[in-house]
C-alpha cells in the first residue's frame, strides 16, 4: 500500500473530476436526440432574437473610469489599518494618513485638470433627409 | 514594528523623501502653470539637486531601515543604507542631471511642450524606483521597486509619439517586461515557499541549511535572475534592448543605458552578495554557499552577453542601434566583475561604472545634438562631418575610442582594473575571450570615424555648431574621460571607500 501525500490525495480528485465531466458528456453525445432546427441553432440571448455582433466596441473612457475607482478602492484597503491602529500613533500618525490622502486627491485634481474625466460626447449630427434616402437605396441594392 | 523604530527609519530614507516632495511639486506646478512650461525643467533640476546633498549626507553610514523583526537581537530592516549603495544612487543621481540637461537640448522632447511636466514626473518615478532598488533587502520591496522603474519607463519610451517606433519601443518594453517581472515573481514566490521569508539575509541564512531541495532553490534564482537580468539587458533577456533603444525618444535610451542598468547593477551585487556568500576571506575573496554554482552561470551569461552584443554590432547602420549593442556589450564586460566574486572584481564594477556613465552619455549627447540638425542617426549620414563640424565629431570620436577601451582616455582604465581583477582569481582564459571582443568592438566604433573622417565632405554636409550650453556640457563630459585616462587616482579611491556592502 503506497501511501498518499495531501497533494496526492489533490491529483487523484483532480483526475476523477476530469474523467467524470468527459464521462457525462460522452454518454449525453451518445443516448441524446440529435434534431436541430434554425432557432436550435441561434445563439442565446435570453429568448430574444440576437441583434447585431455581440463583438461591441466599448469606449476607452471606461477604463480610466476603471482605473480611478481602483485607486480609491485601494485607499480604502489601506485607510482600514490606518484606522485600526489610529489610538497607538496618534497625531503622527494622522498627519501620515493625511499626507497619503493629500496625495491621493492631487492625483485625482491632475487628472480633472488634465481633463482625462471628460466624457468625448458625439458630435451630434443632424439626419439630412437626402443622406437618409441614398443610404436606403444602397442598403436595398445590396439586398 | 515599534514606533521608535519607524521613527528612525524615516531618517534613513530622507533622499527618496525628498525626491518625492520634488515629484508632487513638478505635478502641482504642471497644474498651475498651464502655459508657460519654461519653469518645469527648473523644478526637476533643483529637486535632483537638492536630493544629492542628502545622497552623500548618507555616505559612510551603515544601517538597516524598516526593520521587521524586534523579538530577535539581530534584526534585518527592508532597506539597506550603506557606502554601495550611496555611491550607485551618485551614479543615478548624476545621469538623471545630465539627461535633464539633455532633454532642454532635445528638439524630439522640446516638441512635446504641452506634456513636459508628465515627462519629468515620470523621470522621477524612474529615480524613486532605482533608490529603492539599490537599497532593497527585502524581495517584495525589490519587486515593487523594480515594477515602479519598469512603468514609467514603459511610458517614457513611447513618449514623444512622432513616429510609430516610438510606440513599437514602448509596447515591445511593456511585452518583455511583463514577462520577465511574471518570471520573477514566481521565483519569488518559490523562495517564499521554501524559506518561509522573504528578507535577503534571512535566506541566507536558511539556505546554509543542508537539507534544502536544492532543485528549487537553483530553479527560482534563475528565475529571480530572468527579472534582473532583463533590467541590466544581458544575454538571454536582452533582446527588448536594440529595438527599444532604437524607437524611444534619445534622453530616454540614455537614461535606459546608463541609470536604469546601474540600478540593476546595484540589485544584482546586493542579491548575489547578501544571499549566496557566507563569509569575505582575508583577501577579498566572497565564498559562495556551497549550494549552487553561481560563478559559472555568472561566467556563461557575462561571455555570452558581451559576445552577442560586440557581433551583432557590427551589422548595424543606425548608430542608436549600434550603441544599444554595445551597451549589451558593456553589460557583459561589467559582470565579468562580479564573476570573480571580489571586492577587488566589485571595485573595477565601480570604476567601470562612473566612467561608462561619462563615455556613454556623451556619446548620446553627440549623436542627439546632430539628430537635431539632420533629423537622422544612420551612420551614412555622418560622411564628412568631420570636416565640417570638428568639435561634435573630435568628442564623438574621444567617446568611441573610450567605449572600445584604448589609452589614453578613461575606457582604458576601466577595462584594465576589470582584466587585473580577472587574472588576480585566476580566470586567464575569461580575461582573454574579453580582450577578444574589445578588439571586435574596435571595428564598428572606428567605422563610424571613418565615415565621419575618411570620406571627404561635400557641400550638402551640414555645418553643426551646438549652442554654447550644450557645447559647455559636451565639454564637461568630454574632458574628464581625457583626465581620467592618464589621472584615475581619485576614480580608483572613491571606488574603494564605496565597496562597503551592509552584509551579516
Amino acid at each position: 500500500m503506497v501511501m498518499l501525500t495531501e497533494f496526492g490525495k489533490i491529483l487523484i480528485f483532480i483526475i476523477l473530476a476530469i474523467v467524470f465531466v468527459v464521462i457525462t458528456l460522452f454518454l449525453n453525445k451518445l443516448i441524446r436526440p440529435n434534431r436541430p432546427t434554425y432557432e436550435k441553432k441561434k445563439v442565446y440571448e435570453c429568448g430574444e432574437n440576437p441583434e447585431g455582433s455581440p463583438w461591441v466596441k466599448f469606449n476607452i473612457r471606461f477604463y480610466v473610469v476603471a482605473l480611478i475607482f481602483l485607486i480609491f478602492d485601494v485607499e480604502v484597503v489601506l485607510l482600514f489599518p490606518w484606522a485600526l491602529t489610529y489610538k497607538e500613533f496618534g497625531v503622527y500618525g494622522f498627519v501620515v494618513g493625511i499626507i497619503f490622502l493629500l496625495i491621493l486627491a492631487l492625483g485625482m485634481a491632475y487628472e480633472w485638470r488634465k481633463g482625462d474625466l471628460e466624457w468625448a460626447r458625439p458630435e451630434p449630427k443632424p439626419p439630412i433627409l437626402d443622406d437618409l434616402l441614398n443610404s436606403n437605396k444602397s442598403e436595398e441594392r445590396k439586398k | 514594528m515599534e514606533l521608535a523604530n519607524l521613527y528612525q527609519s524615516i531618517n534613513l530614507i530622507i533622499p527618496e523623501i525628498v525626491l518625492s516632495i520634488a515629484l508632487i511639486v513638478l505635478v502641482i506646478a504642471d497644474l498651475i502653470f498651464h502655459t508657460n512650461k519654461k519653469i518645469i525643467p527648473f523644478i526637476a533640476g533643483t529637486g535632483i539637486l537638492v536630493t544629492a546633498i542628502f545622497v552623500i549626507n548618507q555616505f559612510n553610514y551603515i544601517g538597516f531601515a524598516f526593520s521587521t523583526a524586534t523579538h530577535t537581537a539581530r534584526s534585518f530592516g527592508m532597506l539597506a543604507v550603506d557606502s554601495f549603495g550611496v555611491f550607485f544612487k551618485l551614479i543615478v543621481i548624476v545621469s538623471s542631471f545630465i539627461i535633464v540637461l539633455l532633454s532642454l537640448a532635445s528638439d524630439e522632447i522640446q516638441k512635446t511642450t504641452d506634456r513636459i511636466g508628465e515627462y519629468y514626473a515620470l523621470i522621477y518615478g524612474m529615480i524613486l524606483g532605482m533608490f529603492f532598488m539599490i537599497t532593497a533587502t527585502d524581495l517584495i520591496l525589490i519587486y515593487l521597486s523594480l515594477e515602479l522603474l519598469s512603468l514609467s519607463s514603459y511610458v517614457l519610451a513611447g513618449f514623444t509619439k512622432l513616429r510609430d517606433r516610438n510606440s513599437e519601443a514602448s509596447l515591445k518594453y511593456l511585452l518583455y517586461g511583463a514577462v520577465s517581472s511574471g518570471l520573477m515573481l514566481f521565483g519569488i514566490s518559490l523562495v517564499y515557499g521554501l524559506t518561509g521569508s522573504t528578507n535577503l539575509y534571512i535566506i541566507n541564512t536558511l539556505i546554509q541549511n543542508p537539507h534544502i531541495n536544492l532543485f528549487t532553490l537553483s530553479f527560482a534564482t534563475i528565475l529571480i535572475f530572468a527579472g534582473i537580468g532583463y533590467k541590466i539587458s544581458s544575454a538571454p533577456f536582452h533582446f527588448w534592448t536594440p529595438d527599444v533603444y532604437e524607437g524611444a525618444p534619445i534622453t530616454i535610451t540614455a537614461f535606459l543605458s546608463v541609470a536604469s542598468k546601474a540600478a540593476g547593477f546595484a540589485l544584482l551585487i546586493r542579491f548575489v552578495k547578501t544571499v549566496f556568500v557566507s563569509y569575505e576571506t582575508n583577501e577579498g575573496f566572497w565564498s559562495l554557499i556551497e549550494v549552487f554554482d553561481w560563478q559559472s552561470i555568472l561566467v556563461v551569461i557575462s561571455i555570452l552577453t558581451m559576445t552577442l552584443g560586440n557581433f551583432s554590432a557590427l551589422w548595424q547602420n543606425n548608430l542608436k542601434r549600434m550603441l544599444a549593442y554595445s551597451s549589451i556589450a558593456h553589460a557583459g564586460y561589467m559582470l565579468l566583475g562580479l564573476v570573480v566574486l571580489s571586492n577587488q572584481g566589485l571595485i573595477a564594477i565601480l570604476i567601470y561604472f562612473m566612467i561608462y556613465l561619462l563615455m556613454n552619455l556623451g556619446a548620446f549627447l553627440v549623436v542627439m545634438l546632430i539628430a537635431n540638425k539632420i533629423n537622422s542617426e544612420e551612420i551614412d549620414d555622418y560622411n564628412g562631418l568631420g570636416f565640417t563640424s570638428p568639435l561634435l565629431s573630435v568628442s564623438l570620436a574621444i567617446f568611441l575610442i573610450s567605449l572600445t577601451g584604448l589609452p589614453p582616455t578613461a575606457g582604458f582604465i576601466g577595462k584594465l582594473y576589470l582584466f587585473i581583477a580577472l587574472v588576480d582569481a585566476k580566470m586567464i582564459a575569461v580575461a582573454i575571450i574579453a580582450l577578444l571582443n574589445s578588439v571586435v568592438s574596435l571595428y564598428y566604433y572606428v567605422r563610424v570615424l571613418k565615415h565621419m573622417y575618411l570620406v571627404k565632405a561635400t557641400a550638402s554636409t551640414p555645418s553643426i555648431i551646438p549652442s554654447t550650453s550644450n557645447a559647455i556640457l559636451l565639454l564637461v563630459l568630454v574632458v574628464p574621460v581625457l583626465i581620467f585616462g592618464v589621472y584615475f587616482q581619485p576614480l580608483v579611491e572613491f571606488a574603494k571607500d564605496c565597496i562597503v556592502i551592509l552584509g551579516i
